[in-house]
């Protein structure tokens, strides 16, 4: 198991930031690397992700379910993905605490299983383009916000779901 | 192992290359073949098209750019030829040093620039040496040219700015920061032995106001190290400790202190994180001073240390 965490500051309140981490459209324009997402319930997204490190560049078929949705506090989601001779799981979760000047402050941490030719590259090149991609996505959607395209909150935690890694 | 099953394309043009790439889903790149057919051998990447850049000689050259104030090296230049290039060792003498401790003639006379700047590589030679000329690379897509500074380039553990069907055509160089009668410039790396990557290295440039002088004047000084962190680091506390004054042993020691402290390098077998943080320290510190003493015709009190 991997694990990785960061942190995000922004001066937007949590409450409006919520919307737009759960509305698809809006992830799907901000997620790097993303193709498509697909809203399947209030509860579950699917999607295709290609992420590419060096020559290593699979495409992910992602399966997303919402498991916690306390707004605007906490959000939690568990994932996995399968390419051809990849695989993850992983649970993603992100708190939003409020910071100073009503702003916000995101916490997020992710654990994750990987194999086939990412799990090769190891915790501390993940680790890095990890970083990158989440400080990209965090970036991307506080701008969106900022220049005040609407986004409609849609997801929602998945009744009595409980996140686990996978064994 | 074998590599897995692919399409093989030899394009002559860059247009052409560009066109095939945008045309295909999962096409790879292919240019010394150096590090791609290891990765491929050990079905670490399993691209369906390989498109082999060999055949485009216009990607193939070192030269100066027609306004004078730019050198530019095309991203098939091997390894070999920039380290035997008359114009690289007068204008920007670092590449070649940088190319010639690159592994062994093998791997020289194959290797490309494309393919090390492409593969990104925290260790890597050029990317460090780029990053220190403030270098800029030019890529082209079917979709026309994009420029990126190699400031820009590098985003995480070999993992860039470059799209998917983009091509590095080319490493443009300014000239002008680094006049040849002002500037004195180094990389210089520990390596455990010679045919492999090294720990750590430095790349760095030192421009003075006047070389003749008793004690010339930092003008501007460049840093940047390989593998002391996911990606080719620049360190720019250590070139501003050195920086607007004639260099002392008390500023190639700020230097050292700032170039270990900003190095967050991965630890190895043969090296771990202690380890590899004094050496970005102490490669930072010979190269800024090995630099110095070349851009003052070696007339300075400051001793180069020279033991490994
Ligand atoms: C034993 C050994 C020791 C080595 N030691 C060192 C060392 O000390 N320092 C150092 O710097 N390097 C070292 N190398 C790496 C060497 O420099 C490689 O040649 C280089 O990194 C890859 O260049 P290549 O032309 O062989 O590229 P390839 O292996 O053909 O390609 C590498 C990657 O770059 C991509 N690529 C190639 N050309 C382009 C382009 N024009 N545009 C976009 N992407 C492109 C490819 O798609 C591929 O993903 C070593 C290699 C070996 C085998």
């Amino acid at each position: 198991m991997m694990e990785f965490e960061g942190e995000f500051e922004s001066d937007l309140p949590r409450d409006e930031l919520w919307n737009y981490f759960t509305d698809p459209d809006v992830l799907a324009d901000c997620a790097p690397g993303t193709d498509s997402i697909e809203l399947e319930s209030p509860h579950e997204v699917t999607a295709t992700i290609s992420v590419g490190v060096g020559s290593v560049k699979p495409t992910f078929d992602v399966e997303m379910v919402v498991t916690r949705a306390d707004r605007p506090e906490l959000l939690e989601m568990q994932a996995d993905g399968s390419a051809s001779r990849n695989a993850f799981d992983a649970v993603a979760e992100m708190d939003l605490r409020e910071g100073d000047d009503g702003g916000t402050v995101a916490q997020w941490t992710a654990r994750t299983d990987v194999s086939g030719m990412i799990a090769s590259l190891g915790q501390r090149a993940l680790g890095s383009v990890t970083d990158k991609l989440v400080t990209d996505f965090f970036e991307d959607l506080e701008a969106t916000a900022r220049e005040g395209d609407p986004a409609e909150s849609k997801l929602e935690a998945k009744p009595d779901a409980e996140a686990s890694l996978e064994d | 192992m074998k590599p897995a099953p692919f399409e093989y394309h030899r394009p002559t043009t860059v247009a052409e290359a560009a066109e095939v790439l945008a045309d295909r889903e999962d096409a790879e790149l292919l240019a010394g073949n150096q590090s791609l057919g290891i990765v491929m051998a050990n079905r670490l990447a399993t691209p369906d098209h390989l498109v082999d850049l060999n055949a485009v000689e216009d990607l193939d050259y070192v030269a100066e750019r027609a306004d004078g104030d730019a050198v530019a090296v095309g991203a098939m230049t091997t390894h070999r030829t920039i380290e035997r290039s008359d114009l690289l060792a007068e204008r920007v003498p670092m590449l070649p040093e940088a190319a010639e401790q690159i592994a062994g003639p093998s791997v020289r006379n194959r290797g490309t620039l494309g393919g090390s700047v492409g593969e990104a590589d925290p260790a890597g030679n050029y990317p460090a040496a780029l990053l220190a000329l403030d270098a800029t690379l030019e890529l082209v897509s079917a979709d026309g040219e994009r420029e990126v500074p190699v400031s820009d380039y590098f985003v995480a553990y070999m993992f860039t700015d470059l799209g998917e069907d983009e091509i590095i055509a080319a490493a443009r160089i300014p000239t002008d920061p680094f006049p040849p009668a002002r500037t004195g410039m180094a990389f210089l790396e520990l390596k455990p032995a010679a045919q492999t990557w090294p720990t750590v290295s430095a790349a760095t440039a030192v421009r003075v106001d006047d070389p003749d002088a008793d004690a010339p004047v930092v003008e501007e000084a460049l840093l940047a190290l390989a593998n002391a962190a996911d990606v080719p680091l620049r360190v720019e506390d250590a070139e501003a400790a050195v920086e607007d004054e004639p260099l002392s042993a008390a500023a190639l020691d700020a230097a050292a202190a700032a170039a270990t402290e900003a190095a967050d390098p991965e630890g190895e077998m043969h090296a771990d994180r202690e380890f590899k943080e004094e050496v970005a320290g102490e490669y930072a510190r010979r190269s800024l001073a090995l630099s110095y003493d070349r851009a003052t015709n070696g007339e300075t009190d400051v001793n180069v240390p020279t033991d490994e």
